[in-house]
C-alpha cells in the first residue's frame, strides 16, 4: 500500500509516542489489539490547557500517523472533548482510504475518553489534580 | 539509491543470465524465431528442435517423460487445465473433488467455480504444522471422487506434503486422479514424477530463475492398474498443439527459457539446498532473539528456502511498511484492497487473525548471501522493537 507524505512522516517519526504520569494526567483508550486497532492517549492538563500529550497505538500506519499528529497538535490547546480536526479532515490530510476510516473513529474515541476524563475531573474550575487513569480500552 | 534486500524468491525469481541469453537467441532474425509448428521449412524445424530440447530438459529435471510435458502459460493455467480438464472428462463418472484449504488460489478458485457448476468439493484442513495427513484424504474419498488436488510445497509456509502416500491412496481408490501443484518445487526439492505416482503436475518457470509467462502440466502416460492413463478435456481449441490439450503457437523463447532454467536448477539443487538451509537457520536464530516470534509450518517437513514467522505485538501492515524500504518480503496478508485480509493459509494452521497478519514470509534464493540475512535480521529486529514500543507492548 502507498502512503502520502504526511502518513509516511508521522508513521516513521511518531512524535509524541509514549506515556505520561503525575499530576494533571489523564488517560483514555479505545479499540482492541485482538481486533487489530488499539489507541491510548495521555494528556497532561493545567488550568484547562493541554500541556502535553502522548500516545500508544497498535494498528496500521494510518492509525499510528494520525495518533501521532493528534498528540503533537494538542500541546498548548484548550482542553475539549474533540479532535483538532474532524475525522473527514484527518482522512483527507492523511489520505486514509474509505475502507479504513473506521480506524480513525477509534483514534477519536481514545482522544475523547482521555479529554473527557480530564474535563470531568477538572470541572468548571479548570484546576486539575492527580487522578486515576480513565478508560483503558481493551488491550 | 540502494535497492532493498530481495527475500521474496517464493513469489518470483530473477531470470538467470544464461537463461535470458538463450531466450534472446530465439527472438530476432538472426536467431531461431520460426514457428515450431511450421513443418515446411528450416526455420520451423530449428525452432521445433529447440522446443523439443526444452521439453526433454523439463522432463529430465522432473523425472517425467518428454511426451508427458504439456506447455502452458504458467502454473495457474496448468492448474486450470488439470482441474477443469479432469472434471469435464470424467463428469459422467463422478462429480466430487478433494483438495485442501491451504492450496493456492489457482487451485481453490477453479474448485469454487466447479462448485458453482454442480460439482462437490471437500476442502481438507491441515494439522497445525500445515501437513495434510494422508489418512484424512483416504477418509474424504467418495465413490464418485474423480480428482484429488494437493500441492507439493506450500507457497507460504514451505511445508512439503507426502505426495507419494497420497498417490498410493488415490491409486487404491481407482477413480480418483491425483493432481499436484508443484509450482514451488523445481530446484527446491528432488522431484521424480514417475516415482511420486501423481497423474498430473503443474509447473512454473519463473519460480526457478526462468521467465514469467510459461509453465507446464505434466500429464502421466502411465496406465493405472487396469485403468487407462489420465485423460483431460482441453480448455482451448485452435491448432491442435500439445497433443490437442493446449492449442496455440508454442512460444519458443519462453519454453527454451524454462527448459534451461529447470536444467540449471536441478544441477544446483543439492548444493543450493544445503547453503539455503544454513542461511535460513541463521535467519531464524537471529529473529528468534526478539522473543514473541512463532515459526509457521512444520520445520522438519519444509523446504530450505522458505521461512514464515509471526511476530507477536505488532500489526501486520505496519510491520511491512516499516521494513519495505530495506527489505522485500511478503506478509501473511493478502492486500486485495485497502484493508488487508489475514492469510487463509496461516488461519488454516490455527493462527488467529492478528498473528496471521503479523507474519513475514522470507524466500531465500540463488543470489541470497549471508550479509543479506544479517541485514534482514537487523531491519526486522528494529521494526518489530519499535512497533512494540509504540504499542506499549
Amino acid at each position: 500500500m502507498n502512503y502520502n507524505e504526511a502518513t509516511q512522516r508521522y508513521f516513521e517519526t511518531a512524535p509524541g509516542a509514549g506515556v505520561l504520569g503525575g499530576p494533571g494526567t489523564f488517560r483514555g483508550a479505545a479499540g482492541s489489539r485482538a481486533h487489530g486497532t488499539w489507541v491510548q492517549f495521555d494528556v497532561q492538563v493545567n488550568a484547562g490547557v493541554i500541556q502535553t500529550a502522548r500516545f500508544l497505538a497498535f494498528g496500521c500506519p494510518h492509525t499510528i500517523a494520525v495518533s501521532a499528529w493528534v498528540a503533537e497538535q494538542a500541546a498548548g490547546q484548550e482542553l475539549r472533548a474533540a479532535l483538532p480536526e474532524t475525522v473527514q479532515q484527518l482522512s483527507d490530510r492523511f489520505a486514509v482510504p474509505v475502507e479504513k476510516r473506521g480506524r480513525l473513529l477509534i483514534v477519536e474515541d481514545a482522544w475523547i475518553a482521555a479529554s473527557r476524563g480530564a474535563l470531568v475531573h477538572c470541572g468548571a474550575a479548570l484546576e486539575c489534580s492527580p487522578v486515576a487513569p480513565m478508560s483503558q480500552g481493551s488491550k | 539509491m540502494n535497492r532493498p534486500v530481495y527475500l521474496d524468491y517464493a513469489a518470483t525469481t530473477p531470470v538467470d543470465p544464461r537463461v535470458a541469453a538463450a531466450m534472446a537467441r530465439c527472438l530476432t532474425a538472426e536467431g531461431e524465431f520460426g514457428n515450431p509448428a511450421s513443418a515446411s521449412h528450416a526455420f520451423g524445424d530449428a525452432a521445433r528442435v529447440l522446443v523439443e530440447t526444452a521439453r526433454a530438459q523439463v522432463a529430465a529435471s522432473m523425472g517425467a517423460a518428454p511426451d508427458e510435458v504439456v506447455w502452458t502459460s504458467g502454473a495457474t493455467e496448468a492448474n486450470n487445465l488439470a482441474i477443469f480438464g479432469v472434471a469435464e472428462y470424467y463428469r459422467e463418472s463422478g462429480r466430487h473433488i478433494v483438495t485442501a484449504r491451504t492450496e493456492h488460489k489457482a487451485v481453490l478458485d477453479p474448485c469454487r467455480e466447479l462448485e458453482r457448476r454442480g460439482w462437490r468439493v471437500t476442502y481438507l484442513s491441515p494439522d497445525r504444522g500445515g501437513l495434510i495427513q494422508p489418512d484424512r484424504i483416504a477418509a474424504a474419498l467418495q465413490a464418485d471422487t474423480v480428482l484429488v488436488s494437493i500441492m507439493h510445497i506450500n507457497n507460504e509456509t514451505g511445508v512439503i506434503q507426502d505426495i507419494r502416500r497420497i498417490a498410493a491412496i488415490c491409486a487404491e481408490h481407482g477413480g480418483a486422479r491425483l493432481h499436484v501443484d508443484a509450482a514451488q518445487s523445481a530446484g527446491k526439492r528432488d522431484v521424480d514424477f514417475a516415482h511420486l505416482g501423481a497423474d498430473l503436475m503443474s509447473l512454473s518457470a519463473h519460480k526457478a530463475y526462468g521467465p514469467k509467462g510459461v509453465g507446464a502440466l505434466l500429464v502421466s502416460r502411465r496406465a493405472r492398474g487396469r485403468d487407462a492413463a489420465v485423460q483431460l478435456r482441453a480448455l482451448q481449441f485452435g491448432g491442435g498443439q500439445e497433443r490437442a490439450l493446449r492449442a496455440g503457437t508454442v512460444a519458443t523463447h519462453q519454453v527454451v527459457g524454462m527448459g534451461l532454467a529447470f536444467e540449471l536448477a536441478r544441477a544446483a539443487l543439492e548444493s543450493e539446498s544445503e547453503r539455503l538451509a544454513a542461511l535460513r537457520e541463521r535467519l531464524w536464530r537471529g529473529l528468534a532473539l526478539l522473543g514473541g516470534v512463532m515459526r509457521n509450518g512444520d520445520a522438519e517437513q519444509s523446504v530450505p528456502h522458505l521461512l514464515n514467522v509471526s511476530f507477536e505485538g505488532v500489526e501486520g501492515e505496519s510491520l511491512l511498511a516499516a521494513v519495505r524500504g530495506r527489505l522485500a518480503v511478503s506478509t501473511g496478508s493478502a492486500c486485495t484492497s485497502a484493508l488487508q485480509e489475514p492469510s487463509y493459509v496461516l488461519r488454516a494452521l490455527g493462527r488467529d487473525d492478528v498473528l496471521s497478519e503479523s507474519s513475514l514470509r522470507f524466500g531465500l534464493g540463488r543470489f541470497t548471501r549471508e550479509p543479506d540475512i544479517d541485514t534482514a535480521i537487523a531491519v526486522v529486529t528494529e521494526a518489530v522493537s519499535r512497533l512494540r514500543r509504540l504499542a506499549g507492548a
